[in-house]
């Protein structure tokens, strides 16, 4: 379900501008639910590494708004809980394995959207900034992954799925 | 202020050019299969130092699959994989982020979309494998939130 919603906020983007837009709001919403994933789910040295990926996930949106401002485009919204719930039902009430299920799903789609912007965005030069944000999203991917004991860790072609 | 830092600011420089619609580097840009021959010798180098390091057969694989991969593409031939012996961790963290490196900074000068796609696949495999190998190693895997683009950290 968050794969599938995370893939309609790309899918309906029709420029760069509505790209960076897709993007930095999942990035803002991936920042709310590795804190609410912290804050509930997840305990010791998973919650610990859940901010500190929270943490990472807010400065992703900040290249992403950086992106925009490049573009003229000024950053009115930003995410809430309510975003995090429509993207991520039930995270907050989740128990440990299901919270790094919807995890891993949310940072695999990000990537599938990343890479979209890699086929799409008329300005080239940006996909630098695309790509970086997308790297780490998959060593996030990495932990979530050996958290949830799937293997492997790597795929040798990362699409997110 | 570090080399990585200014990196990525030079990131953000060339999106700003970008947007003014100005870019000098793509008035010549290079053939795709040239690019991609830069990042093949690149990953074989690579390949070969993560082959010589202990436990990381899966990453080896999926190395030498990139490479074949890119001999295709760019029209190299078949590929032979280079010896690891001697190669260590640290050496294979290093070339391994100058990789993730490597195959950002090709990005723009690829015109295939299809090609831009594989490279970002293969940019992100790259990165899991750094996260993989200090994981394995009992290092933080992620230290940095842009893949050592703002910090760049071997171990």
């Amino acid at each position: 379900m968050t794969a599938e919603r995370v893939r309609e906020l790309f899918d309906a983007a029709r420029s760069d501008a509505g790209f960076f837009q897709a993007a930095l709001h999942v990035e803002q919403v991936a920042a709310l639910a590795y804190a609410a994933a912290a804050e509930g789910p997840l305990s010791g040295r998973e919650r610990a590494q859940a901010l500190r990926f929270a943490g990472h996930e807010r400065r992703h949106a900040a290249a992403f708004e950086t992106m925009l401002f490049a573009l003229t485009v000024p950053v009115r919204e930003r995410a809430d809980g309510d975003d995090l719930d429509a993207l991520l039902p039930g995270l907050r009430r989740a128990g440990r394995r299901e919270a790094l299920r919807q995890l891993a799903e949310l940072e695999g789609a990000a990537i599938e959207g990343h890479q979209l912007m890699g086929r799409r965005l008329a300005a080239l030069d940006s996909l630098r900034t695309v790509a970086a944000v997308m790297a780490g999203g998959a060593q996030h991917l990495v932990v979530l992954r050996d958290a949830l004991g799937r293997t492997p860790l790597t795929h040798a072609y990362e699409t997110g799925h | 202020m570090s080399l990585s830092r200014r990196r990525f600011l030079g990131v953000a420089a060339g999106v700003l050019l970008a947007g003014c619609g100005r870019d000098a580097a793509r008035e010549q840009p290079p053939a795709d299969a040239e690019v991609l021959a830069g990042l093949l010798r690149r990953e074989l180098d690579t390949g070969a130092a993560v082959a010589g390091v202990g436990g990381a057969a899966s990453i080896a694989r999926q190395d030498r699959l990139h490479a074949e991969r890119l001999a295709e593409l760019s029209g190299s031939g078949t590929v032979a994989p280079r010896s690891g012996a001697g190669a260590d961790l640290a050496e294979a963290l290093e070339l391994k982020q100058q990789g993730v490196f490597a195959y950002v900074a090709a990005l723009p000068r690829l015109a295939d979309p299809d090609r831009r796609v594989l490279a970002m696949q293969i940019a992100a495999s790259e990165a899991e494998h750094l996260a993989a190998l200090r994981l394995a190693a009992g290092d933080e895997p992620v230290p940095d939130a842009f893949a050592g683009f703002t910090e760049a950290p071997a171990r």
